[in-house]
């Protein structure tokens, strides 16, 4: 008789532990899933971060970041009297682009080389091998009025946007600090991307499409750009530096649809003032310096 | 009697894989809810180094730079074959050169002023007359 009472006892004994092992089993699992959907919601909140679109603020402290680390390196030409000029020139055409929920800033920089480029937030630089290239404000105002161009259409901001892993997981009040860790793996990003890599082809003719119809809203001959491309084109094969021939697409396509545009719209602005003598004045003293 | 055996097998084969997967899950809960102490700052560095070499291995065998993921979204294939034309000639590292410079207080008090930096609109008005200007208002 006590045989059967014990094998009972036991299988009721096993029977117990089975059933407290499933319920820490089930407590464990209780306790994965939750980490599972803490982790997916985390992920989502992350990835919603990532896409949204940068704010103006944001925008404006990635371009002071590209700006700083621009003037470090070329130094600003120092002439106010250039400065002021530029920034006529400039705030003329930049009147002119759709997008005016920033303002643009212009500035010359301290190099020989023919280069422009624009940064995030309205930072807009030419250097003074290529104010020495132009012959003309309309030239000038062609120059300018590109790089307002890719700021109106936003092409490097949307790299950056599209870049989740640069965006992703960032920490805020940290990320925007000017000379963060962030900003400057950020700033060099673009720096490489217009510089070194350049821009996505179609965001160069964007660029000059919308420049061509600036500067001819703001009451300049609409082919200045054009007239400035034919020269840097011959200005490079002469030994001439510009990063602008090596990333950008070739000057010939450029100014076929430079052309093609300003026939099909009937800007053939012959009356229009090319300002080459204003230009000369207010350029004296850069081309006295180069000589 | 057999049958109770053979559930009792069962209930300990589930018991078992309970255990070997329930760690991490346990362990995260452990970790959320006892940080570890604070790092010292050579730790830190260690560690911010490992995390910069993965980082940097990672892009290596992605192939595409800081930017590298984004060309294929960024154009179409006419495009990136236009790019890879245009850039052919290009001079290595120009722009890299210009990411790594450090700016002084100096240049970012010269970003500052240039921000700052604006012509009045009466100005502007009068060298857009000057200049027989007509822009669209």
């Amino acid at each position: 008789m006590k045989k059967p009472m014990l094998r009972a006892g036991w299988f009721w004994g096993v029977r117990i532990l089975a059933v407290l092992a499933l319920l820490g089993t089930a407590r464990d699992a209780r306790a994965q899933f939750g980490n599972i959907l803490k982790k997916a919601t985390e992920k989502a909140q992350t990835v919603q971060k990532a896409m949204a679109p940068m704010t103006v603020q944001e925008e404006r402290d990635v371009g002071r970041e590209v700006a700083a680390k621009a003037v470090a390196f070329f130094h600003l030409y120092k002439g106010d009297a250039l400065t002021r000029y530029v920034n006529l020139v400039g705030s003329t055409v930049a009147a002119q682009s759709e997008r005016q929920d920033i303002t643009y800033h212009f500035a010359v920089l301290d190099s020989v080389d023919i280069n422009a480029f624009s940064a995030p937030g309205g930072y807009i630089f030419i250097t003074r091998g290529a104010l020495a290239l132009c012959e003309d404000e309309s030239e000038l105002a062609g120059v300018l009025a590109h790089e307002v161009g890719h700021i109106a259409g936003r092409h490097v901001l949307k790299i950056v946007e599209r870049d989740k892993a640069m965006r992703a997981g960032m920490d805020e009040a940290k990320a925007y600090t000017p000379g963060s860790a962030y900003m400057q793996k950020m700033s060099k990003g673009i720096l490489v991307k217009l510089l070194d890599q350049g821009l996505a082809p179609g965001d160069e003719f964007d660029a000059d499409q919308r420049g061509i119809k600036y500067a001819h809203a703001a009451g300049y001959p609409a082919d200045g750009l054009q007239r400035f491309l034919t020269k840097l084109n011959q200005a490079t094969e002469q030994g001439g530096q510009s990063f602008w021939t090596r990333t950008h697409p070739p000057v010939p396509d450029r100014n076929a649809r430079i052309g093609q545009t300003i026939s099909a719209q009937h800007w053939e602005d012959t009356d229009r003032p090319k300002l080459a003598d204003r230009f000369a004045i207010e350029t004296k003293a850069l081309k006295e310096k180069k000589a | 009697m057999k049958s109770a055996y053979r559930f009792v097998a069962v209930v300990i084969s589930f018991v078992l894989l309970g255990t070997v997967a329930a760690p991490p899950g346990i362990a995260q809960d452990q970790s959320t809810q006892n940080p570890p102490p604070a790092q010292t700052a050579p730790q830190q560095d260690q560690s911010q180094q490992g995390q910069e070499k993965a980082d940097k291995d990672k892009k290596k065998k992605k192939g595409g730079g800081f930017f590298g993921g984004l060309k294929a979204v960024a154009g179409s294939s006419s495009e990136q074959q236009e790019a890879t034309r245009t850039a052919g000639s290009k001079t290595v590292g120009e722009g890299a050169q210009i990411g790594d410079a450090q700016p002084t207080a100096a240049d970012r008090q010269a970003v500052s002023a240039m921000e700052n930096y604006s012509v009045p609109a009466p100005e502007i008005k009068k060298f857009q007359d000057d200049g027989k200007l007509k822009p669209k208002q």
